[in-house]
């Protein structure tokens, strides 16, 4: 049979060939696709070429990810469990074996759900590995880099300091100085600068890209080159380097250390050593001596400096300020040894050219990565900057049809006037709105999206592509107006529809906010880099500027505070003033009196220097500091680094950064109990508990359910039954907010029920407020609004108090209610042997070759964080408030009865039987009639929903342990493999039947409003469930938006484990993934969006 | 073209001694270095040598080479401005003529099976082609400091030539793989000079334009007016049969002495001496006692 999908991936006709996957497969039958899915994986064997087998590729995993799962519901899923050997080749990235492996269950237990995830995830990741791996090899193969990859030997090292390098005079070796500018993309061309966008569809790849001075506006007094980076010989055989912005600094002594990027701050000082040549790459792991390669670059006795200043620039800029230090770093070093033909001035075509490239393999030396178009600032002014096609004779030819480096074309002063270059100036207000986002997943969807060629996203990226040529018409012409027009049309036209997630509601608050103010003066919003939130421009007729300047930080300040709950902010929002750098990376060298490293520098070393005896210093560091007295004497920018020293030569307090004070007051105000805290702590520190022991005991039988164990369908009996109770009053619905959305927002600690996640019927919307549109909808249907209780913790309670007030609780202030959190724990620093069980005892999944040897490289050092800081102590280094824990949502239930929020219920409706208990990222679950029936049918104390499991569902599910049915916690698996048996997974989302739970609890109604009682049967209870120890990642912000994870330590109950005890009646029933899905990620969002499932809540809402 | 002339620059500070060293020669002859560069130069048929030198240096030089057959002039070079300066200096010595370069701190040992001296491969080459030909070997992009290099196309397999269409002086690495690749040979692998040349008379008035452009401490390279040359006709690179050895580096005269040596009729005689040594120094090295 012929596939048409292979006939699209193949097709010579450039239409066809653009033919999106949907347009075929929403006509195909379930039996077509799976032949497709034959074909097309028959193909992906046997096509030698790299885009035709990495779209077959893509097209598979969209096949098994969307079409084939709809296609499969109400099949049988007996024995389509995943694999657990399968499963572990993807984790260690053997994704061709996992494949072979997944698609031979899949042969021999029929199609399935689980398994169609599993292949999805798996086409997904080898997609993804196979153009890596293309980019990876194409950076190797640019001419200038080959070499640094064959040199593995110093009896081949090639490279020296130039002379004049060496000539030190009065103790002074010169200074290499050079200063770069970052970039902005005026076009924003959809992401099109994206190396595999730009690799097979060069001509689709153009982005008007401008070299940009900054200054942070009100702090600094003009815009400079932001970037700058400095070196010089020095007369010890080490190699120093030094982050002025980070106030770091390190002496490398060894070779393997310039390999150890996560050991420090300094890992993007250690990537342009590499990068550029100096330490080339084939010495990785060589074992030779770093003294002998300094001996042969530098001369005897010698070695080298090398120090990076970003001038205060906030992280997340989207001005691409790393990739452009990395691009001045490498540049200073090949300058410094002789691979630029001049010492100074500004770098050559074929210069700037090979820094690009570098700067890309040292980004991937680095595990990080970004567009073509980043080190940008290497080159001057305004440039148009476009994929080309590969010829013969490039390392891509016949393997992709663009090259890797795209050509720059300068626009000089002859195609845009500096007349023209003032107006952009002087209209252009550029901010950073303190949001910073990991754009990493955004990347991978625009590739996807370009691969698989969905309708609305390659019509809207034809649709970019006309705009980019309106808008360098626009900016030809002069017109800054029609410019703003034109960018604004593009961010909220084609953008967004090809990643809805490039807006956020904080952008879009603060464009409302801005038009606003500014009416018809405001001329438009223009997104830079992966998505907003960060790095934005706003045009604004000229005269309104300066007003504009000080406006916009007071908007964006006001904003921040009433969302600061709600998204991630890494820092107070930004204004920028700003120049066009015309020079791009340029040098001066520093001789003499001159030759002194940035102010910056000083004010980080002097402090230490002036602490040592000065005999014992060098001549040459006695020298430079009369140097740079004489200079501080006599240049007033030094006044700043003057203030500086003097700060830095007093001793700080240590604890001074965070108030410890206010700590203890939230501990005490929120019911933390010392001495559970000190019993714990001092059993982690013991080992009685911990991440090894969470586990049951190892000859624990875990087994998969059978089919009498799971309810598949609900009867109308059960509609009828559960309609009955609604119209009644019966239910009560119970949110779980109280938690940290540690993996939403990556350890952000921002409240996740007041996340505006995603827009439903035109506008953001929060969790919660989708939650209560579906109580709403549920209250309309059957004439009663169910209560709906929001359960809340120290961390949440207030934001989510504020802002129902703030939206007058959607009209359900009489039904709507919060159950503040009664408990709560203080973050320990974990121990070392739980970071190793975690590490190494758990599966991984195994990273890139570089980005593993990263995590490598930052384990090592967290594990030295973990025992320098004292392991199994109070974690208190940080905000008050990414101290402390919420205990489980097993305590979420008992505190609406020693609060009084279930009195209170009882009070208001004391007909009211049941509660449906779901956590805050279930967004598909409601108040549904038949499950409420069935609920009541069976007469348990506990029902709980499972949905049936996917690849990506980890953490436990539905088991027999034992003999006995139970929900199993994936903390508590006794073996890994274990969980890999199980068909169902805890949704849990719980309907309680409320007299039996307190029945279970030893209580009765009348009890509830005894409180000592009731605490003393919670207490009793609650030793008969197990205490875990868990691991979490918090963040610690600093300086300018740089961010630190830790894995804390702490501990949890779960509410899962009350299906462990016999006297408690349990039931469960299976129900559909559209209802059971849990949002535990953003990176999930757009799946969820484009499988259905965003559509399906929509439609259990009323707003 | 006949190729009549050549020209031995002897005139950089370093080559102050290193021309004067006495070796012995392949038939056991005591002689300078000098004397030894010149018989390479005669074997090639060339009749007259000028030998550039420092002013007032060209007495230390005469008795080197009294006992050559060629005919031989001392050109002094004014003032110390470059590799490419002094050989401007033999402007009018070279007149209209071809003429082979040499340096005069290498010494060169042929592999070739016909026993043709390396000057004679590469005249031989520049004769039949009549164009420019440096003579170059296969370098490791780890030396590549110390050499001009050229980048360029197979020209005649047979004859081991490329056609030359780049010149850089000491690259780097990276400059070198942008500009200086050269099919066919081993990957990491560059063509860099041997330190002789057949130029044309044409080379001088290149030469003559970078001597007018210098600032006042600039140096004048030969590479860049063989850059200019790549542009301006045929220009040949030939691998030669044989290796050549530069006496400045360090132990550059033991190891070019050894070559020679090794090269001549005593060869045997050497080779035991050196075994000799070696076997004395193994001993000593593990701590046992000499045999003998």
């Amino acid at each position: 049979m012929s596939s048409k999908l292979r006939e699209i991936i193949t097709a010579k006709d450039r239409d066809k060939r653009d033919t999106s996957l949907e347009a075929i497969c929403e006509a195909l039958s379930f039996e077509e696709l799976v032949a497709e899915c034959e074909s097309l994986d028959r193909f992906r064997r046997e096509s030698d070429n790299l885009y035709e087998r990495v779209r077959a590729l893509f097209f598979l995993y969209a096949i098994h990810r969307f079409y084939l799962p709809a296609k499969l519901e109400g099949m049988s899923t007996e024995g389509a469990t995943i694999s657990f050997d399968a499963y572990a080749h993807l984790l260690e990235r053997r994704f061709a074996e996992a494949l072979d492996h997944f698609l031979s269950d899949q042969a021999s237990v029929g199609h399935s759900d689980a398994i169609s995830s599993a292949l999805a995830k798996s086409y997904y990741e080898l997609a993804l590995q196979d153009l890596a791996d293309q980019v990876q090899s194409s950076v190797r193969a640019v001419r200038g880099n080959q070499w640094m990859f064959r040199t593995g030997a110093l009896e081949d090292y090639p490279l020296h300091v130039r002379p004049e390098l060496l000539q030190c005079k009065d103790g002074a070796f010169p200074v290499i100085h050079e200063r770069t500018a970052v970039r902005m993309d005026l076009s924003h061309s959809a992401w099109s600068d994206i190396f595999f966008l730009g690799m097979d569809f060069p001509s689709g790849a153009r982005v008007l890209n401008i070299s940009v001075d900054l200054a942070v506006h009100g702090r600094d007094t003009h815009p400079r080159p932001p970037v700058e980076a400095l070196f010089r010989v020095i007369d010890q055989p080490v190699i120093r380097i030094a982050s002025v912005d980070l106030g770091v600094s390190a002496e490398i002594t060894e070779l393997g250390d310039v390999f150890n990027f996560a050991k420090d701050y300094l890992g993007l000082l250690k990537a342009a050593l590499i990068a550029s040549g100096i330490v080339p790459m084939g010495l990785e792991g060589s074992g030779q001596c770093l003294s002998v390669l300094l001996e042969m670059l530098v001369g005897p006795g010698c070695g080298f400096e090398l120090i990076s200043c970003v001038n205060d620039i906030p992280k997340g800029s989207r001005l691409a300020v790393s990739t452009n230090l990395l691009g001045g770093l490498i540049a200073v070093c090949m300058r410094a040894t002789g691979q630029t033909r001049s010492l100074d001035g500004p770098l050559g075509e074929d210069e700037r050219r090979i820094t690009a490239a570098r700067a890309i393999l040292g980004e991937w030396l680095g595990g990080s990565g970004g567009g073509w178009q980043d080190s940008g600032g290497v080159w001057p002014g305004i440039k148009l900057i476009e994929g080309c096609s590969a010829q013969e004779g490039d390392p891509e030819h016949g393997i992709s049809r663009g090259r890797l480096l795209p050509q720059h074309t300068l626009l000089g002063m002859d195609v845009i006037s500096s007349e023209i270059r003032d107006r952009l100036r002087d209209s252009l207000v550029l901010v950073h709105g303190g949001m910073a986002q990991n754009v990493g997943p955004i990347l991978e969807m625009v590739t996807e999206k370009y691969l698989l060629r969905s309708v609305e996203s390659w019509e809207a990226r034809q649709e970019s592509m006309r705009l980019f040529d309106a808008i360098l018409g626009a900016l030809q012409a002069g017109d800054i107006q029609l410019l703003g027009k034109l960018t604004t049309e593009n961010f909220f036209g084609p953008l967004q529809k090809i990643i809805p997630w490039a807006t956020t509601f904080f952008t879009e608050r603060l464009i409302d906010a801005v038009k606003a103010k500014f009416e018809d003066d405001f001329w438009g919003f223009w997104m830079l880099g992966g998505m907003s939130g960060g790095g934005m421009g706003f045009i604004f007729e000229p005269s309104r500027k300066e007003e504009a300047l000080m406006r916009m930080k007071v908007i964006m300040a006001d904003l921040k505070g009433q969302l600061q709950h709600s998204l991630p902010f890494a820092m107070d929002p930004v204004v920028y003033d700003f120049s066009i750098n015309e020079a791009g990376s340029s040098a001066e060298l520093l001789k003499g009196d001159a030759a002194l490293m940035s102010p910056g520098y000083y004010g980080m070393t002097l402090p230490l220097l002036l602490r040592e005896d000065p005999r014992t210093l060098s001549q040459e560091r006695r020298a430079e500091m009369a140097r740079f007295q004489r200079k501080a004497d006599s240049d007033r920018s030094y006044d700043q680094v003057r203030d500086k020293l003097l700060t830095n030569l007093f001793p700080r307090l240590l604890s001074g950064d965070f108030a410890e004070s206010s700590l203890d007051h939230l501990l005490k105000a929120n019911g933390f109990d010392p001495l559970l805290h000190e019993r714990i702590q001092e059993d982690m520190r013991r080992g009685l508990i911990g991440l090894s022991k969470n586990r049951l005991a190892a000859s624990s039988q875990v087994q998969d359910v059978g089919p009498d164990d799971v309810a598949i369908k609900t009867t109308a009996e059960d509609e009828a039954l559960g309609r009955d109770a609604l119209v009644n009053g019966e239910v009560a619905v119970v949110t779980l907010a109280a938690g940290a959305a540690s993996r939403w927002t990556e350890g952000a600690g921002v409240v996740k029920a007041l996340h505006p996640f995603c827009k439903f019927d035109g506008r953001h919307r929060t969790f919660l407020e989708v939650h209560l549109a579906k109580t709403r909808s549920a209250g309309s249907a059957h004439g009663t609004l169910p209560l709906h209780v929001i359960t809340t913790s120290y961390l949440t309670d207030g934001p989510i108090r504020g802002f129902l007030e703030s939206v007058d609780h959607y009209g359900m202030s009489e039904s709507v209610s919060l159950s503040r959190g009664r408990s709560i724990g203080l973050r320990m620093v974990p121990m070392a042997r739980d970071l190793r069980f975690e590490w190494e005892e758990m599966p991984q999944q195994r990273l890139d070759e570089r980005a593993q040897k990263m995590r490598a490289s930052l384990r090592q050092a967290l594990l030295g964080w973990a025992s320098e800081t004292g392991e199994g102590t109070d974690y208190r280094n940080n905000l008050p408030l990414q101290c402390l824990h919420p205990v489980g949502h097993w305590y979420e239930v008992p505190n609406l009865l020693l609060n009084g929020t279930l009195a209170d219920l009882l009070s208001q409706r004391p007909q009211l039987k049941s509660l449906m208990l779901h956590n805050i990222d279930t967004v598909g679950a409601n108040v549904d009639a038949a499950m409420l029936g069935y609920h009541r049918r069976t007469n348990a104390a506990l029902t709980f929903e499972v949905i049936q499991r996917r690849l990506e569902d980890r953490g436990g599910g539905l088991a027999r342990v034992n003999g006995s049915l139970r929900l199993v916690e994936g903390l508590a698996m006794p073996r890994e493999e274990d969980e890999f048996k199980l068909t169902y997974y805890n949704s849990n989302t719980c309907w309680i039947d409320i007299d039996q739970m307190l029945t279970s609890f030893g209580l009765t109604r009348a009890d509830l409003g005894d409180a000592a009682k009731v605490a003393q049967a919670i207490r009793e209870f609650s030793r008969r469930l197990p205490t875990y120890i868990t691991l979490k990642e918090v963040k610690k912000r600093w300086g300018h938006g740089q961010e630190d994870i830790f894995p804390v330590a702490q501990f949890e109950r779960l509410w899962g484990d009350m299906t462990a005890l016999s006297d408690v009646p349990c039931s469960y029933v299976a129900v559909p993934r559209l209802r059971g899905q849990q949002l535990k990620e953003q990176a999930q969002l757009d799946g969820w969006l484009r499988d259905g499932s965003r559509d399906f809540t929509a439609s259990l809402c009323e707003w | 073209m006949g190729i009549r002339k050549a020209v031995i620059t002897a005139a950089g500070e370093r080559q102050r001694h290193l021309p004067l060293q006495t070796m012995v020669d392949g038939q056991g002859r005591n002689r300078k270095v000098l004397g030894l560069l010149a018989d390479e130069v005669t074997s090639a048929g060339i009749e007259a040598i000028a030998i550039v030198v420092r002013p007032g240096a060209a007495e230390l030089y005469r008795d080197a080479v009294d006992d050559v057959s060629a005919e031989i002039t001392f050109i002094e070079q004014k003032e110390p401005r470059g590799y490419g300066h002094a050989v401007l200096s033999a402007a009018d010595y070279v007149k209209d003529d071809s003429f082979l370069l040499m340096v005069s701190d290498h010494v060169y040992v042929s592999d070739d099976p016909n026993e043709e001296t390396c000057a004679h491969q590469l005249v031989r080459i520049a004769e039949e082609e009549d164009c420019v030909v440096s003579s170059v070997q296969s370098t490791h992009e780890g030396r590549l400091s110390n050499f001009g290099a050229v980048g360029g196309t197979l020209f005649d397999a047979s004859r081991d030539l490329y056609e030359v269409n780049s010149v850089s002086e000491k690259p780097t690495p990276t400059e070198a793989e942008q500009s200086l690749m050269t099919p066919g040979l081993r990957h990491g692998f560059y063509l860099t000079f041997f330190g002789m040349h057949v130029l044309q008379p044409s080379v001088m008035s290149l030469l003559e334009e970078g001597a007018r452009a210098l600032g006042p401490n600039d140096q004048l390279d030969l590479s860049s007016a063989l850059q200019k040359l790549t542009k301006r006709g045929r220009y040949l690179a030939q691998v030669m049969k044989g290796r050549r050895y530069d006496l400045d580096f360090r132990h550059g005269l033991l190891i070019g002495q050894l070559a020679v040596s090794l090269s001549g009729q005593y060869r045997d005689e050497v080779l035991s001496m050196i075994t000799d040594l070696l076997a004395r120094n193994v001993q000593r090295d593990s701590g046992n006692q000499p045999v003998i």
